[in-house]
């Protein structure tokens, strides 16, 4: 038996976040589910924002932004990017993959704070790339639409806000429900399906749901308005998205810190 | 050293594991068995800190898995070949692992190399079989190279060269001072292999002794007899016999009695006897006769109803 590998002192909890996050990052990176999802998240940014700047080519608006434009471009695809941050989590669980991953790093709380890390970082730094990328082009093939930097930080800051408190409530419902179709669906009714479907029924009672929902909030966030009848605010739509995202995280956490792996 | 004391898991109504304690020392192979449901995973998954106990511990070198600060240089282990990412390669899986424990990555070809895998490592585990995948498991369980190892029916899937193969190397482990425990359903494997059994059934201990004591505590002799008067000869036997247990349609097997003691019975009644012959106690006999008040989930016989063992009687 090799005395090298075991005479190791053990390293502290901060040393342990490290390796587990890189761990985590190479957990990413070496499955081509990952690369597909980015390609195909870009292409359809990129084709969106091609076929936006294409239509604007003629207009002269120095004023008007391509920021805007890029933003609504990225927006559109924001959810694929959720459902690789929910799939990513779950497939850990629908895989059996949760046993060796839990005997290698056995202290949970390490696990959860790796793995939302590097799930909420690499999906919020891929978004603010594709909203860059996004609005370059539109100002490439539109160069009457402006680019203006003081835009460019406010537009980012946004995005970046929404990407990662979308990315926790994806990881959170992956953790909770750890299955992909449950997570899926779930994150499908609280982003999407419901804002869609409770602005059609005009009820005083629906558009005060409406406006607890994180879908609207991201949509307000986004396009500077809620759907039909929310009176949403930017503090209103902060304060939703970040309780939606703590309160996932913190069911999700829970199940991953105080039950059986795979029970 | 694993040490399991007064451990139990309940799921719900259900008492998986009841009140189960042993030690698991160093420089042996243990071998950890029981019918199906029995507890056997259920115990090793709490080993591993996938399960929670109800009651009781289970700490390898005295602490929780979770208080290991570098568990993979601590304890290895096999529980779930299947439980892998099926998109990633082998290598990429080993090369996590390494990275969670702060192992060199140079230490994941060693392994690759020590468990045969390496025209494997570089494809996706998904192409993998069975038995490439019990290697793949072992080569995660080496990879820190610990004192501790768990196996979880290690040879499940593997070929005569792959089970000679883990054969040689539970034993080297255990050779070298490390603690192995290996749950299995092959008796005449673990007869092989294991230094010492533990026996559970119904979640609860049965038996914790080495092999030879196992073996020696069986009723003395077993003789297989084949006669075509097979009930005739059973009935006649059962006065002076231990036990008389019909094993086919023209055979029984005899404990408590010598071959020549049924040979001279078999010819005062008139008895042909077509076969005769002692035969070795196995760990497999010993297990049955421990476990048969403890199995949950019993099968039928394939053998179609004109060939049960009814025998002839004149």
């Amino acid at each position: 038996m090799s005395t090298t590998l075991l005479e190791s002192s053990g390293p502290g909890t901060g040393v342990l976040l490290v390796r587990t996050a890189a761990a985590e990052w190479s957990r990413l990176w070496t499955v081509r589910s990952t690369w597909w999802c980015a390609l195909a998240t870009a292409v359809a940014v990129l084709g969106v924002g091609t076929l936006a700047g294409i239509d604007l080519r003629d207009v002269q608006a120095p004023e008007a932004s391509a920021w805007e434009i890029g933003q609504f471009a990225a927006g559109l695809w924001m959810f694929i990017l959720l459902v690789f941050a929910l799939v990513t989590t779950a497939a850990d669980h629908t895989s059996g993959g949760i046993v060796p991953t839990l005997q290698w790093t056995p202290r949970r709380a390490v696990l959860l704070a790796a793995r939302t890390s590097v799930i909420v970082v690499s999906v919020t730094v891929f978004g603010q790339l594709l909203v860059i990328a996004a609005s370059t082009t539109v100002h490439l093939w539109a160069p009457g639409i402006g680019l203006p930097m003081d835009e460019g930080a406010r537009t980012l800051g946004w995005a970046a806000f929404v990407h990662a408190t979308c990315a926790l409530l994806a990881v959170g419902i992956g953790l909770a429900t750890r299955s992909t179709g449950g997570g899926l669906a779930g994150v499908f009714a609280v982003i999407i399906v419901l804002p869609v479907l409770l602005q059609v029924i005009p009820h005083e009672l629906t558009v005060r749901l409406n406006e607890m929902l994180p879908g609207t909030a991201v949509i307000y966030l986004l396009a500077g308005d809620g759907p039909g009848g929310t009176a949403m605010t930017t503090t209103s739509s902060v304060v939703t998205l970040v309780c939606w995202a703590l309160g996932a995280l913190a069911v999700g956490g829970w199940r991953l810190l105080r039950t059986d792996a795979d029970g | 050293m694993i040490k399991v004391s007064q451990l139990t898991k309940e799921y719900g109504a259900v008492r998986a594991v009841d009140d189960l304690t042993f030690d698991v020392e160093p420089g042996r192979v243990t071998g950890f068995l029981g019918p199906n449901g029995a507890g056997k995973s259920t115990t090793m998954r709490i080993i591993m800190g996938l399960d929670q106990s109800t009651r009781g511990t289970a700490l390898v070198h005295g602490k929780r898995l979770a208080d290991l600060p570098e568990p993979l240089r601590r304890v290895g282990a096999l529980l779930d070949a299947g439980a892998m990412h099926p998109g990633r390669s082998g290598r990429n899986h080993l090369r996590i692992a390494a990275r969670t424990n702060g192992i060199p990555l140079a230490r994941v070809d060693d392994v690759i190399d020590q468990v045969g895998l390496d025209a494997a490592a570089g494809r996706r585990i998904k192409g993998y079989s069975l038995g490439m995948r019990q290697r793949l498991g072992i080569a995660a369980a080496l990879l820190g190279d610990p004192g501790v190892l768990l196996f979880d029916e290690p040879v499940n899937g593997l070929d005569l060269d792959g089970v000679r193969w883990i054969r040689g190397l539970l034993r080297g482990f255990a050779d070298d001072g490390r603690t192995v425990l290996v749950s299995s359903h092959l008796m005449s494997e673990m007869q092989l292999i294991a230094d010492r059994v533990v026996i559970i059934g119904r979640g609860r201990l049965i038996a914790d002794s080495p092999v030879t004591e196992i073996l020696g505590a069986l009723d003395g002799q077993r003789v297989r007899v084949r006669t075509p008067f097979a009930v005739d000869l059973a009935r006649a036997l059962e006065p002076s016999a231990v036990s008389v247990e019909r094993t086919g349609p023209d055979e029984v097997e005899v404990d408590g009695l010598t071959a020549e003691d049924i040979g001279d019975l078999a010819h005062r009644i008139g008895v042909p006897v077509h076969h005769l012959a002692e035969i070795q106690q196995s760990l497999e006999h010993a297990y049955l006769r421990l476990t048969e008040d403890s199995v949950d989930h019993h099968g039928h016989s394939a053998v179609p109803t004109s060939a049960q063992p009814n025998g002839a009687s004149r």
